[in-house]
């Protein structure tokens, strides 16, 4: 493989193009630095612009996020790298770090495509769709998702056959199979960290039948069936496509559970939860939903009445943690837990059951860094040097962190926080000249 | 009105419970436990007695035997809370608190106490040995008797007023009535606990440990039964020796498997094993192995000059006797099958 070695120089690197690093990218950008946004996935936009609503407005997620990406996308001061990598961060004076960035073979030149989708249905291998978290498949030549950024096609090369089907079918001649990955030499002057956050695997509580029981799914699926592209089209319990009518919500999956090996507590879950619940009793007005809690934390601002509006539409809060999840041959879902009100055992039917699954931290990310050390906190995210008063800086002196890769955070707190890293990224700049 | 006593945690914490304080009430020990029912639901009621050291509920609850410790609720207690640990340390709280002579409460909490005792009794024999002559017959024919008359003292002295002592803090303070024709009729759970402990089955992946049990049950009073009224020692019948070698090799090679599985501390009951878990199991494991080379070395003829055979078997009978059986975990036999005929009464 021939390496095709080029060397680039902006003024931040902004790892993560999220709704943190891309809050934090923007800000940098509109005070007219360079910014260079770096993300592994294929879309920008992170894990909002894949959620229903946001609480506690419920406004439209994928509505508030996409002006957002489009601003980001085409602000002149910033170049997005998808499918792309940092490694090797290396600070080599007071303001001057250099890093490698690896951008892996999309396939497909971006700037061509159309996005027609004509590649998608020319092309034979059928997978799951990690955009649509498995709840249905996609081809090996497609397009992430919707109104995923930039829009193009790109190929899945661990599962392509090459048969070359999507070439043929291209109408602009935007597929490349001999595309090479890339690495780049960069040099930067700030680093903003904004690697966020990744979802406890629900099948490492094997008592919970995530992935056997059909119709347990996590959150994250319900809030695809939930959002405006959603795959189905409505509300269908995947292992019969049965509308669900006797709904249950198991909170605290993978948080707050030293046994799977997470203590703390995840502080989206209850409120995630709330929300879907209110937007199923909108979907599905007859439907009952249950949501078995240990505690409701609603901490933030309107999170406690949105609680209350929840509860005031009927929802169903019961304290008590679920201890087993068993499967009818009907394929409906029997709850064991102790009803910590009435102290006594119970067992209940619901027909889908959706697990909260907790928040966990990117791991690795301090392997990005070469000749410092970024330091963790006991739970590996990233460590704040001083999270009272600098909420943003790290152990290394430029280089700042944003949202979820400090740990659990809902989205205005994410917002604030890349703020926060923005801010003290320009300061370091304009102190670093 | 309930009296809240946190000094309560400390004195549970001397009988082996750990962490119990860290729970937070999300039921989950209870959800897991195969053994919960909606009527009888634990161990999280047990937790949150112990936490607010409401002792009296404590002493009326038949909840702590009715756990048979697979582990479950401690493997998966998202606070590492350990409530099988707390209810293994409720059972010997209980233990102490039936006994009317305070020795079991005394032995559970001091490991110098037990100690002391353990080196009595074998001071004791050995004087005893001393005083006659070593004369092996004589020691023999009293360790044969010694053993029927401890059965029948310490049933009498100890355990009959102390299952008294349980019968009246568990069946008779409670508010219900039980007639003397549900005494009858619960009958069959004693015995079936007491010989068979069918509930443990219904533990999760319980069943190699309950037969492992089951076998030793049957093993050790079967030795009991050979060894007291069958004379093993000196019985001139074929089929009873065989009989007797059998049952003592059963007794120790189960307990080497129950030794061996707290000295892995693999599953969560084995893992905070106390002197008390040690004692009853080496203790078991002693006694029928001196007991299996006390007969062969009878066997063989080389018994009298290898005297000391008899005298370790002989002290380690009486320690077993005099205080693993009356103070120690011996009685969770007793207690268990009462506790499980109690909750029958006290069943609407």
């Amino acid at each position: 493989m021939k390496e095709a070695i080029k060397n680039i120089t902006y003024d931040a690197l902004v790892i993560g193009a999220g709704i943190a690093g891309g809050e934090a990218a923007l800000n940098l950008a509109n005070n007219g630095y360079k910014v260079l946004l770096v993300d592994k996935e294929l879309s920008v936009g992170g894990k909002m612009i894949m959620l229903s609503k946001v609480f506690p407005t419920l406004d439209c997620a994928a509505c508030i996020t996409t002006p957002k990406v489009s601003e980001i996308s085409r602000h002149p001061n910033i170049t997005i790298f998808t499918g792309s990598e940092v490694s090797n961060i290396r600070k080599i004076s007071e303001n001057e770090f250099t890093a490698k960035v690896t951008k892996h073979p999309r396939y497909v030149h971006v700037e061509d495509c159309t996005a027609c989708q004509m590649c998608e249905n020319a092309c034979p291998v059928n997978v799951r769709d990690q955009y649509q978290f498995g709840l249905i498949g996609r081809k090996a030549a497609f397009i992430p998702f919707s109104i995923c950024s930039p829009k193009a096609a790109a190929i899945d090369i661990d599962n392509c056959t090459l048969c070359g089907a999507c070439e043929k079918a291209c109408p602009t001649n935007c597929i490349d199979f001999t595309m090479e990955e890339e690495i780049l030499n960069l040099h930067i002057k700030t680093v903003v960290v904004a690697t966020g956050f990744k979802l406890f695997d629900a099948e490492n509580m094997p008592r919970y039948g995530y992935g056997v029981y059909k119709n347990v799914i996590t959150a994250l699926q319900m809030e695809r069936e939930l959002a405006p592209t959603r795959p189905y089209n409505t509300i269908l319990r995947p292992g019969d496509g049965k509308v669900p009518d006797k709904i249950a919500y198991v909170l605290c999956v993978g948080s707050r559970d030293a046994s799977v090996g997470n203590p703390i507590c995840s502080q989206i879950c209850c409120m995630y939860s709330i929300k879907q619940a209110q937007l199923l009793m909108g979907a599905l007005p007859m439907a009952d939903v249950t949501i078995y809690y240990i505690n409701i934390r609603s901490f933030g601002k309107g999170f406690e009445e949105f609680y209350q509006q929840a509860k005031g539409m009927g929802v169903n809060f019961v304290k008590g943690k679920i201890g087993k999840i068993s499967e009818k041959e009907d394929g409906n879902l029997i709850l064991r837990y102790e009803d910590i009100n009435e102290g006594k055992l119970q067992e209940a039917e619901h027909d889908m059951v959706i697990l909260s699954t907790g928040v966990l931290p990117n791991t690795g990310i301090e392997k990005f860094f070469e000749n410092q050390t970024l330091s963790l906190d006991p739970f590996h995210f990233v460590g704040q040097t001083d999270a009272l008063l600098s909420p943003a800086k790290t152990s290394i002196d430029g280089v700042f962190v944003a949202g979820t890769a400090i740990g659990p955070m809902d989205i205005p707190d994410t917002i604030l926080s890349a703020g926060a890293a923005s801010s003290e990224a320009i300061s370091y700049l304009v102190e670093h000249p | 009105m309930a009296k809240i006593n946190p000094a309560f945690g400390k004195e549970l914490k001397k009988y082996g419970a750990v962490n119990f304080n860290a729970c937070y009430n999300c039921g989950n020990c209870t959800a897991v436990c195969s053994l919960s029912t909606e009527d009888v639901s634990f161990p999280r009621e047990m937790v949150r007695l112990s936490a607010l050291g409401l002792e009296d509920e404590i002493t009326s609850s038949l909840k702590p035997w009715e756990c048979y410790y697979c582990g479950e609720c401690s493997t998966h207690c998202p606070q590492e809370a350990n409530p099988g640990e707390l209810m293994m340390s409720l059972r010997r709280w209980l233990t102490a608190k039936y006994d009317w002579t305070g020795l079991s409460g005394l032995m559970y909490k001091s490991l110098p106490a037990t100690i002391v005792a353990f080196i009595l009794t074998f001071a004791a024999v050995l004087v005893f040995a001393f005083m006659n002559n070593f004369n092996l017959d004589h020691i023999m024919h009293v360790g044969h008797l010694f053993e029927a008359i401890a059965i029948g003292t310490i049933m009498v002295v100890i355990f009959i007023p102390n299952i008294a002592r349980m019968w009246y803090f568990t069946v008779l303070r409670g508010e219900d009535k039980v007639s003397v024709k549900k005494y009858f009729s619960s009958l069959g759970e004693f015995f079936v606990t007491m010989f068979v402990q069918k509930r443990a089955l219904d533990c999760d992946d319980n069943r190699f440990r309950w037969f492992e049990h089951f076998i030793l049950v049957l093993g050790y009073l079967s030795l009991l039964f050979t060894t007291v009224f069958l004379d093993w020692f000196s019985t001139p019948y074929l089929a009873v020796n065989i009989f007797g070698y059998l049952v003592s090799a059963i007794v120790f090679v189960v307990t080497i498997d129950f030794v061996g599985s707290r000295i892995k501390k693999k599953k969560a009951l084995n893992k905070h094993s106390q002197p008390s878990d040690w004692f009853f199991v080496i203790w078991l494991f002693l006694m029928g192995f001196t007991a299996f080379f006390v007969r062969l070395f009878i066997d063989l003829d080389i018994i009298e000059s290898n005297k000391w055979l008899y005298i370790i078997h002989f002290t380690v009978l009486v320690q077993w006797a005099l205080i693993i059986v009356p103070f120690g975990k011996w009685t969770h036999f007793l207690y268990r099958s009462f506790a499980m005929y109690f909750a029958k009464l006290k069943e609407k």
